[in-house]
């Protein structure tokens, strides 16, 4: 009966509020000019996860017949300093593939790094433009693909399989 | 020396008297009737044996046997007929002897329960129950599973090792399940949680198919679960059983232990099982990670300590791994839509397997219960109870960096129960039952997740009141009954928005439910039942509170703080009988109102979020009606011939938004051929069967309801060889079931995995029992 009698001030602990050291809340696309200058970056930020604010999405401008080096960084801005979750996917290079799909017809993105098997990863890529287009570069991120289905290492989302972790969609102009 | 020669004096008494005993007087006779315990008639072809003398009868067609030139002495005595629970009598035969022995036979034919529960109450409500036989050929399956062929009784399953029972279309926190007589107290807000009750442990499953429940605590729509384990025989001697099954879809092993002893200083029973399995196949290819593993224990005991008080303590444990298909576990609605278009899930390997690796589910529930009965005199007493549970729930996904071991979901509830009850036979055939309850959970997320918590913190208080009362004129039993329920639940939960905060909630209801009932029974053996009930719901803290995605479903579930409670009201209409005792049936027709009815609405609303874009679900509410049909008819041609029909509709329907409500089971035909040899060589009650179950599409969705339209009819065909052999200290009981025997692909509409893979391909199970 004891618990009956000390039902009034009987509530819940404060929860622990968790460490959500596994989320992503921020994607940068950078594309640096092949001989110098200002990098053009693509930007996805979601500071509060899934639910709550919406989230900022910001695209970019290319120049035509460029050549520009890509790099891929994913953060976790909810910790202080935020955390580098690219080493994380770099780490694990031989479960992760990131795939680049473009509606823009002036846009390539082929793959420039490789994990132990010899496959893609995708945190580095070049990019190469040619005549003026407009559309979008959607950048999906896959945990455990099957990297030697038919395709998948020349960057063909199709038989990758896999679950998504990622998936973000810019909007592009090549002028 | 003098203790030795004492022990030696005692020993010989003892083998010595028989033998006495038995000079003088071996012309005694063991004889008697066999009757069916509803009906009082004869039970023809029932074996009894004699197990010192290794021999009996079977019984004639007036269900009589004699046993002839019998010694005085002490004899078990079994007496078995097919598909009835086994009676074990341990006579003391000093002159002739006659008995007559009561079978629950030909309501056994359509699950009906003949038996009034412990304590003797009266319902007027539908009750329909598997007996310990067959609990015992069905060793292999769950909870749920083992009462799909209940008319009315559906499950809701993901994947093939998760199941959870629904009657009547209700499922989850509107179905109570009350192991040995306490209200299961977990996660059951999950739809891919299933019950976490061995039911190996139950020597009866009875599912009342009502309009309230009550006289137990829980959040009960209607329709109640009961899993009872046996009451310990009296029996000075050790006994048990050993079970043992294999199944050839999954290479599932499974060994059960159950012993039991009844002295006078304290009765003691235990049961102990292991199970084991691994992937299980389709027609066309293995389901990688659908393995499980189970090691559970139940302890009881049983103490008189004079004739008013009785006391028994009940402990149980149930721990399971339970694996989830691997091709199932996907990012976003990209990754759904293109499971949907895959013949084979995603991760299928060549090889079985027996290894279970994320996604999986680590479930553990302990109970304890202490329950003391006082008798003031026969036919008044009161029970006391206490029960403690601890249910602890982790889901392990598949996650970066080495987090896969780090479990993404872990739930620990706690709860503890009180109740008193006090029941009174009074004159003229009234009934008086009535109680107070009062229960505490405590459930608490674990932050070992690293993630947002899908469901808050909270503690909640329960308190409920109860009175029943029924009366049986000559023709007419009435029944009818009030509650009242008070909870406080104190909530606190992580905002979703940063920075990171706390917030509480607190929340107050009180319900008012009621039932009434009548049965009248008409001339031979007719009878007709009608029952209403009044109930209410209150929502639970995944309704009001949870936020997040579900992984699973590929959706984001939002919970509404204002939620209100659900309020029903069921009535039931149920007939049965029997034409010359050759053909039975039973009908049961029911209408449910529930206003209020909480479900999870799809929106227009599209969330973006970094990996994809996702629907989203709110927690809506809605008046709701459900109305349908349980028939089952039996027609017994001879002894050794019966075939079986049952056929179960449901109609489920949103009244507010004029669409029919979703995961509503499917209409389902199930037919079953039965053919019964009492003796044959060696072997006695010797049983074939051939059984068959059509389930219709669930034609009544919109397409814009689901991702995809709800999956074909589909006819499975089954068979099952069952037979007894009594050796000189055991009996044994064998079966061999094969299930989806022509090996269809199909798939089910309440399976949460028909988006990613196909139904299970042909099994064949084959199960000894053994008693001693």
């Amino acid at each position: 009966m004891l618990f009956i009698t000390s039902c009034k001030k009987d509530e819940p602990e404060d929860p622990i509020i968790p460490n959500e050291e596994e989320l992503i809340t921020t994607l940068n696309f950078s594309l640096t000019p092949d001989g110098g200058g200002t990098p053009v970056v693509f930007t996805f930020q979601d500071l509060d996860g899934d639910g709550g604010n919406p989230p900022t999405i910001t695209g970019g401008t290319l120049d035509t017949n460029a050549t520009y080096t890509g790099s891929l960084e994913l953060l976790n801005e909810l910790e202080s300093p935020a955390e580098d979750i690219t080493e994380e996917v770099q780490e694990e290079a031989e479960e992760h593939q990131f795939f680049f799909q473009t509606s823009a017809s002036g846009i390539n993105i082929a793959y420039d790094d490789m994990d132990v098997n010899g496959n893609p990863i995708g945190i580095s890529t070049i990019v190469t433009t040619n005549g003026a287009s407009t559309g979008t570069i959607t950048v999906t991120l896959r945990h455990e693909p099957n990297k030697d289905a038919s395709g998948v290492s020349t960057g063909d989302i199709t038989n990758a399989g896999g679950e998504t972790d990622i998936e973000v969609i810019f909007n592009v102009e090549v002028q | 020396m003098w203790k030795f020669s004492k022990y030696v004096l005692v020993c010989s008494v003892i083998l010595v008297l028989p033998v006495l005993t038995s000079a003088q007087n071996c012309n005694l006779a063991i004889s008697g009737f066999v009757k069916d315990v509803s009906t009082g008639i004869p039970i023809s072809y029932a074996n009894i044996f004699v197990k010192e003398l290794q021999s009996g009868d079977v019984t004639d067609s007036l269900g009589f046997f004699n046993i002839k030139t019998v010694c005085a002495g002490k004899y078990h005595v079994s007496i078995s007929h097919i598909g009835c629970e086994t009676q074990d009598l341990y006579l003391n035969i000093l002159t002739d002897t006659t008995i007559t022995v009561f079978l629950d036979h030909n309501s056994q034919l359509l699950n009906e329960v003949a038996i009034v529960g412990q304590g003797g109450k009266v319902t007027t409500q539908e009750t329909q129950s598997l007996n310990s036989e067959s609990i015992a050929q069905n060793s292999d399956k769950n909870l749920a599973t083992m009462l799909e062929n209940i008319s009315g009784v559906s499950i809701i399953k993901n994947g093939s090792g998760i199941a959870k029972p629904v009657v009547h279309g209700l499922y989850g926190n509107r179905l109570t399940i009350l192991n040995n007589g306490i209200a299961q107290s977990g996660q059951q807000w999950g739809v891919d949680h299933s019950p976490e009750i061995d039911p190996l442990v139950a020597n009866r499953i009875t599912v009342i198919k009502g309009v309230g429940a009550l006289e137990y605590q829980g959040s009960s729509l209607g329709s109640v679960i009961l899993v009872e384990p046996k009451k310990i025989a009296r029996e000075p001697h050790l006994h048990g059983e050993g079970r043992y099954f294999f199944e050839s879809n999954g290479l599932g092993n499974g060994l059960n232990l159950e012993l039991q002893q009844y002295r006078k200083l304290l009765a003691w029973r235990m049961v102990g099982t292991l199970k084991k399995s691994g992937d299980d196949r389709t027609s066309k290819y293995f389901l990688r990670n659908t393995g499980n593993q189970e090691a559970n224990i139940a302890l009881q005991f049983e103490k008189s300590w004079n004739k008013k008080c009785y006391s028994n303590l009940y402990f149980s444990s149930f721990n399971a791994k339970l694996g989830v298909l691997r091709g199932s576990h996907i990012g976003n609605l990209t990754d759904l839509e293109e499971a949907l278009e895959r013949d084979v899930p995603f991760f299928t390997e060549d090889n079985f397997s027996y290894s279970i690796s994320s996604p999986y589910q680590k479930v553990n529930h302990h109970l304890l219960k202490f329950h003391t009965k006082y008798n003031l005199s026969e036919k008044q007493w009161f029970d006391i109870t206490y029960a403690g549970q601890y249910n602890l729930r982790k889901e392990f996904d598949v996650r970066r960096s080495g987090r896969s071991d780090q479990p993404a979901l872990s739930l620990k509830q706690v709860s503890n129960f009180i109740e008193v009850k006090y029941q009174n036979f009074l004159q003229r055939n009234w009934e008086f039952k009535s109680g107070i309850q009062i229960n505490r959970v405590d459930n608490t997320n674990l932050p070992e997740t690293g993630i947002l918590p899908l469901i808050p913190d909270y503690i909640a208080y329960e308190y409920g009141i109860f009175g029943l009362l029924s009366k049986k004129f000559n023709t007419t039993t009435l029944e009818f009954g009030g509650r009242y329920d008070f909870e406080n639940r104190k909530v606190a939960t992580v905002s979703t928005s940063v920075p990171r905060e706390i917030i509480r909630y607190e929340n107050d209801y009180d319900n008012l439910s009621a039932m009434g009932g009548i049965t009248y029974e008409f001339d031979k053996g007719w009878k007709a039942t009608y029952n209403i009930g009044f109930a209410a719901r209150n929502p639970k803290v995944n309704e009001l509170y949870s936020g997040g995605l579900h992984q699973g479903v590929s959706g984001i579930e939002e919970g509404d703080p204002t939620l209100g409670k659900e309020i029903s009201i069921k009535n039931t209409l149920s007939l049965k009988g029997n034409v010359n005792n050759m053909l039975f049936f039973e009908g049961l027709f029911y209408y449910q109102n529930i206003d209020n009815y909480i479900f999870l609405n799809p929106q227009d609303e599209v969330r973006l979020t970094i990996r994809g874009a996702f629907p989203v679900f709110k927690y809506e509410q809605t008046d709701a009606r459900l109305k349908g049909f349980d028939v089952a008819t039996t027609y017994k041609a001879t002894e050794r011939f019966n075939i079986t029909g049952k056929y179960s509709y449901l109609d489920g329907y949103d009244l507010r938004n004029h669409l029919p409500l979703v995961y509503m089971p499917s209409n389902n035909l199930f037919t079953e051929l039965n053919y019964q040899i009492p003796e044959l060589g060696k072997f006695y009650n010797v049983g074939f069967q051939i059984n068959s179950r059509y389930v219709f599409e669930q034609k009544k969705l919109l397409p814009s309801q689901d991702y995809v339209a709800p999956p074909a009819s589909y006819y499975l065909l089954g068979l099952r060889l069952s037979a007894e052999k009594q050796l000189p200290k055991l009996r044994l009981n064998m079966f061999v079931r094969a299930e989806n025997l022509l090996n269809e692909t199909y798939r089910d509409y309440l399976n949460r995995q028909r988006y990613f893979a196909d139904e299970l391909g042909f099994n064949l199970i084959v199960g000894i029992n053994i008693s001693f």
